[in-house]
């Protein structure tokens, strides 16, 4: 299944999506090597989520191409589209919305592997139970219904059974940001560890710039639909080079914040943003 | 009831301090459940003094909307309560529909989290600014240059043609200065922001606080701000407040509470957030989940997630105890006594 081991996972060129007259993604680039995590940051509006959900194929590029494993993701046979699901999965921010309500977790997990391998019934079962061990739930929650979880249980659902199939890569789309501070912390941990026991790859879309350095070894800055800084997570945070970057660092509070400097060269970036060829 | 613990008192401010704009003594909260009451709030006292930020700070199911909705009156249906919430001499808790209208009306306003949630959908802008000066008496067209005046306040570019338009063609941004312009036209001096800025972009939120920071320094009003995220309590209030489990647990000035957290609930928050500064190190992550009063063991009711937690922390919930300038219910606060 692996085939070369250097050969990048993910190689993303010259993505282009238009939605009528908006441009939401535009000319992005990035490569992904086998066992890493990138971060995409982003705030509403620059093309963070649509990108996520162009390389899972839940939307079809308007231009560029998505390479998983050197093959072309986005084309139309349905043998061709399971095949590519069985090697990308995505979590979302909100995993309620996608579990049926009326399984149970463990029924939830058991469904993908019945569709992409050949297991008894038997074997299903001790994997299901394999995998809710991995991502920290217990026999009692594996039984639950969705909503009778947490939010970080379901998430942790959501993540044992994107697991299951064992993909090459994980897209998690604001996977934490709806989670209190203390479970963040344990689905983060629980992400580094999942990652240093297989060679999985994460793409990892935040806004949070704190939990995009938790999780990733390089990140690309989007805004407006344009890539404007790429580079290794810390270099980017310690030496921000694009002013943007630099606002999404001072946007971050923290004692002896100045939220009113902020907004200036918030304006001010808007307003170079009205004349473009100015930015750096 | 619970006490100061005597050997370490609780000094009130020496400071021949004004009355305060809010003061919650001892505020019990329950409501009606299947199964007989369930205890919501335990024992919350909180001030906040004219001109100053106070920060409420905690995690699902810690209370911290409650206790702040408490003070504009709005409690749920079978909420039973004991102690005492006064807004500007009003005890909230035993005041009637007629004195909680007039209050709201006069003296204490808030600010919600979502903004397309606050403003009805389908009137103008203007309409959703006047309503309260027109119910208050004052005449049209007063009312409206007031409305004019407070969207130029807040800072819409063009306030004349924002009375005109609909919620739909605001940004969130906007619309959250749009509702802040509501709340202030009743002239408050107690404003009250329940994670005003948790549906925003990162550099929009930065706008809207200084937002509120200028307002709040130029009219000199009382500003609770709620909050899940401790950098933006230390980065916006004077004193914050830090809540579990419907208690409050610690209460400290910002810095000190960054500095040196008294309580380890607090210190945990601390170290489970993802930081961006100093060397990249493993989060620590607080095992369990958060959890609310009715849930709580006995005793004190972070003990079962405490990395410091010892025998004596199921006997009794622990008193308040003074540590420098904080404030923590927990029998041995400060990092100093941790192992």
């Amino acid at each position: 299944m692996s085939p070369s081991a250097a050969a990048p996972v993910l190689e993303v060129t010259g993505l282009c999506k238009r939605f009528g007259t908006l441009t939401a993604v535009d000319d992005v680039d990035f490569t992904l090597e086998r066992g890493a995590s990138l971060g995409i940051v982003g705030e509403s509006g620059s093309g963070k989520t649509t990108t996520a959900r162009i390389l899972v194929g839940l939307e079809r590029a308007t231009a560029g191409e998505v390479r998983l494993d050197g093959e072309l993701v986005g084309t139309s046979s349905r043998r061709q589209r399971v095949a590519q699901a069985r090697r990308i999965q995505m979590i979302f921010q909100d995993p309620y919305q996608s579990f049926d309500p009326r399984l149970t977790v463990e029924e939830a997990i058991a469904e993908p592997l019945r569709l992409h391998f050949r297991l008894s019934a038997e074997a299903r079962r001790r994997r299901v139970a394999e995998l809710c061990d991995q991502v920290g739930l217990s026999e009692r929650n594996a039984r639950a219904l969705p909503r009778q979880l947490s939010g970080g249980q379901r998430q942790r659902a959501a993540i044992a059974r994107a697991l299951g199939i064992e993909p090459a890569v994980l897209v998690l789309d604001e996977a934490v940001a709806a989670l209190d501070v203390s479970i963040q912390a344990q689905v983060l941990t629980l992400l580094d560890q999942i990652r240093r026991d297989t060679d999985i790859s994460y793409v990892f879309v935040s806004h949070d710039l704190g939990v995009v350095r938790a999780v990733t070894d390089t990140a690309v800055v989007m805004r407006l639909g344009r890539v404007v800084e790429r580079g290794p997570t810390e270099d980017l945070l310690r030496s921000p080079q694009h002013p943007y970057t630099r606002l999404l660092l001072d946007s971050v509070p923290e004692p002896g914040w100045d939220p009113a400097a902020v907004a200036r060269s918030n304006r001010a970036l808007a307003a170079a943003a009205d004349a473009p060829g100015d930015l750096a | 009831m619970r006490t100061v613990h005597s050997d370490a008192p609780v000094v009130r401010s020496t400071d021949p301090a004004p009355a305060p704009v809010l003061s919650v003594e001892g505020l019990t909260l329950s409501v009606r459940g299947a199964a007989g009451p369930v205890p919501l709030l335990a024992d919350v006292s909180l001030t906040v003094a004219q001109g100053e930020t106070v920060g409420l700070v905690g995690e699902s199911g810690s209370g911290k909307s409650l206790t702040v909705r408490s003070a504009m009156g709005m409690l749920p249906s079978t909420a039973t309560t004991s102690g005492r919430v006064v807004v500007r001499g009003t005890d909230v808790l035993r005041a009637g529909g007629q004195a909680l209208r007039d209050l709201r009306r006069s003296a204490v306003s808030m600010v919600f989290q979502d903004p397309r949630a606050a403003v009805n959908p389908v009137r103008r802008i203007g309409d959703y600014l006047t309503e309260g000066l027109r119910a208050a008496g004052t005449p049209r067209g007063q009312a409206r240059a007031e409305a004019v005046a407070l969207l130029e306040k807040v800072g819409l570019r063009d306030p004349e043609k924002a009375m005109r338009q609909h919620p739909y063609e605001f940004s969130g941004g906007m619309l959250q200065r749009v509702v802040i312009a509501g709340a202030l036209s009743v002239r408050p001096s107690l404003l009250l922001a329940d994670e005003p800025t948790t549906a925003l972009d990162v550099t929009t939120q930065a706008e809207v606080v200084a937002l509120l920071k200028d307002l709040q320094a130029e009219r000199g009003m009382g500003l609770v701000f709620v909050t899940h995220d401790l950098g933006l309590a230390a980065a916006v209030c004077d004193r914050v407040y830090v809540m579990y489990a419907g208690r409050i647990v610690e209460q400290a000035p910002s810095a000190e509470l960054f500095r040196a957290p008294a309580h380890p609930y607090t210190a945990a928050l601390l170290e489970a957030h993802p930081s961006l500064h100093g060397p990249r190190r493993q989060l620590r992550a607080i095992g369990g989940r958060p959890l609310a009063l009715a849930e709580a063991p006995s005793g004190c009711s972070f003990r079962d997630r405490c990395p410091q937690a010892v025998d004596a922390c199921t006997e009794g919930v622990p008193a308040l105890r003074r540590h420098g300038d904080s404030v923590a219910a927990c029998i041995r606060p400060g990092r100093e006594n941790w192992t």
